[in-house]
Order: structure tokens, then sequence, then C-alpha cells
């Protein structure tokens, strides 16, 4: 019984040293700021979210050279996609998938847009790689000024024939190449889709890899 | 006239050729850059070390040598005595902090570039955590990155100045005035 002491204290110890690899706030942070930011990390994490995505926006604000206003704002703002996007995903605890969902938010695609995506009138719903996928798409997409409107029919379209992380990433280099060339970028998004709607429509649903459809010039 | 026209012409040939002025080679000055753009990155962005460490060093230490006391203790009554290998929890921790991650490789094309790091949400966007290595061609960097499945949003640092990967999806997060890119790792249940 005399060793329950020592047992004690090294438990104690080990926890202590076991918090100490949690995430922190960047040191550069006035107190202020980190007051601000901890009661809304608080707040996040007695919903039940994840608080990693707040640290990291944290972190880059400051390597990004953002005074510390701009950084709670930020993570304020975070915080409230995120739990937007919770509401979207009927209380999906993916990390990766409510991180991408909120990032959609962000960009400016609208709640009801998100759902409609995510609980289609049509069809299986999309396991939850295949939705990530696609939300980082559409955000890609929005924020190369293509319409959130657009941008939100074309994941669909994609998601519905079943298209590939493959599928995804051709359309947004495509589109980019063609905003880069000139092309409005609405324009470039439906001359592309088209393409590939064309192609996965012309293929079995098990396929394999898609072929890349041709460049549209 | 010269005040050394007494010594043999070898000894003057050597002279002169001490008194040139030394060639300035092109890998010196790289050499010279690289080192004060590591310097200004250092001193400009080490706060971002975000995840530091909330506990004194040597608590943390002895904390763990504690518990490494007790644990080969336990060991050694467990054993009835007989002693463990000593290399065996170390080739198990590390076999256990590798498992489920995918390597990632992150590549850049950044001919001009002295120094290249790789910077975001895995590293809490620690600059120096993750220096890129020039592959053999001289203009493309790359580095490999064990990463547990998710979302992650990360950017580049060319010689002091953050770019966003080009192949990549754009972050729709400009809260910073600075674009970043996002990677998806896969899971295995997904």
């Amino acid at each position: 019984m005399k060793c329950l002491p020592v047992v004690s204290a090294a438990l104690s110890l080990l926890s202590a040293a076991l918090d100490a690899q949690s995430p922190t706030l960047p040191s550069r942070l006035g107190p202020e700021a980190v007051a601000a930011i901890e009661r809304v990390i608080d707040s996040t994490r007695a919903a039940g979210l994840p608080t990693a995505p707040l640290f990291d926006k944290a972190a880059e604000g400051v390597l990004k050279g953002a005074d510390d206003q701009r950084i709670v704002v930020a993570v304020r703002g975070l915080a409230r996609e995120l739990t937007e996007a919770r509401s979207v995903l009927n209380s999906s605890s993916d990390a990766a998938l409510l991180g991408a969902t909120a990032s959609a938010l962000h960009a400016g695609a609208s709640v009801s847009d998100l759902r409609q995506i995510v609980r289609p009138t049509t069809g299986e719903a999309p396991d939850t790689h295949a939705l990530a996928t696609a939300f980082v798409a559409l955000t890609d997409l929005v924020t190369k000024r293509v319409s959130p409107a657009s941008a939100t029919g074309a994941v669909r379209e994609l998601l519905k024939r079943r298209a590939s992380d493959g599928d995804f990433a051709a359309l947004r280099g495509e589109v980019d190449h063609d905003i880069r060339g000139g092309i409005a970028p609405d324009v470039a998004l439906s001359n592309r889709m088209r393409t590939h709607v064309q192609v996965l429509d012309a293929m079995p649903l098990d396929r394999g890899p898609v072929k890349r459809p041709p460049p549209v010039e | 006239m010269r005040d050394d026209d007494h010594l043999p012409i070898e000894l003057r040939r050597a002279v002169d050729a001490l008194r040139e002025t030394p060639r300035i080679r092109p890998e010196w000055i790289a050499s010279i850059t690289e080192r004060a753009a590591a310097d200004r990155i250092d001193a400009v962005r080490s706060p971002a070390n975000a995840r530091r460490w909330s506990l004194d060093a040597r608590v943390a230490i002895a904390a763990g040598l504690v518990c490494v006391a007790i644990g080969a203790g336990g060991m050694y009554l467990a054993l009835g005595g007989r002693s463990a290998s000593p290399l065996n929890a170390p080739t198990v921790a590390a076999t256990a902090s590798l498992a489920g991650n995918t390597p990632v490789r992150f590549t850049l094309v950044a001919p001009g570039a002295v120094k290249v790091q790789l910077v975001g949400d895995f590293n809490a966007w620690n600059p120096v955590a993750l220096p890129m290595r020039r592959t053999g061609n001289g203009s493309t960097w790359e580095v490999e990155v064990g990463l547990a499945p998710g979302r992650y949003t990360y950017a580049f640092v060319v010689d002091g100045r953050l770019a966003r990967d080009p192949s990549a999806a754009q972050a729709a997060s400009d809260d910073f005035g600075v674009p970043s890119s996002v990677l998806l790792v896969k899971g295995g249940g997904t």
C-alpha cells in the first residue's frame, strides 16, 4: 500500500504530460484575443464539435501576419460555420466532412443547397468521402467566381453519376484553365460539365477509372 | 620594379595568385541567400509554433522518467524477475505512431527558389517544421508527410513568401488575405 501515493503521483504527472501535448493557441496572440478564442473553443467543445480546426485557424492567421482582431473574427466565423455544417449533415461527426461543409458555407453556398446535395431526392445518398470531395470541389469553384448555384448544380450532377475523386479534380483543373484563358466562370463550368456528363453517362456505374474528357478549346 | 623581384619566379607566381581578387561563385551567393532567408523566416514566423508545450519541459521529462521506471518495475514483477529487452518498447511505440497514416507527397515547381517549406494544419503552420528538398531536376521541390485521414489546409513558403498549391483545390477562407489549398486524405472506412 506504501506504493499507492507514488503510483498516484506518477499518474498525475503522466496526465499532466499528456495534457501538455494538446494544442494550444499561438504565443503571439495577446491575452484578450486568447480569452476570446478560448471562449469560442469552450462553447464549440460543449456543442460536441471538433475544436482542432479553430486552433489551426488561429495558427494560420498568425503565420499569415493577421492582427489579433482579424484572427478572433475568423475563428468565430469558423465556429459558426461548423455549427451550421452539422445542421446540414444531420449530426455527422466526421471532422473532414464537417470542415469541408463549413468551408463550402464560407465560400457562399447556402444551407439549403448543401442539404440537397447531402440528401438527394433521387438515388443513393453519397458516402462521407464522396461528399467531402464534392464540397471541396464546390468551394474551389465558387472561390474562382463560379456562382454558388452553378457550382452546387454541377457537383450534384457529378455525385449522381458517382464521379470519382479524379473526375472532380479534373473538372476543377479544366475550369481553372478556362477561366485563366478569359472564359466567364459559369460558362467555363457549363462547357466542361457537358463533356463530363456525356462521358460519365456513357459508362457503367461499376466502372473503373474514368477516361478524361478531351479539353474544350 | 616590384618589391618581390628578389624572389624566385615560382614564389612570385604564387604571390601573384594570392593577390588576385577571388572569383565569387554562384553557389556561394545561393548559400548566403538561403541562410539569410532562413533567418528572416525564423525571426518573423517563429511565433507560429502554435502547439507549444504548456508544461515546463523538465517536469514533462521527469514525468516520463517516473513512468518509465514504474513501467519497468511492473514489467520486471510481471515477468517474475526476468529482464525485458530494452529495444522492444521503442519499436512498438514507433510502429503505433505510424499506423493509420497515409504517406502524402507534396511537390511544387519553383525553379528560382532557394528555400521552400510546407505549412499547414498538420504542423500548426510552423514554417520551420517541414522543409522541402530540391529534386534532381533542380526546379521541383518535394516532401513526404504521413497524414491521418482528414481534411487539411496548407500552403508553401517560397523564399519567405506564402504560395498556394496551384495543382490543388483552393480553400474558401480568404480570412487573412492569402489563399491556401485543401487536401483530403481518405480514411479506410469511408
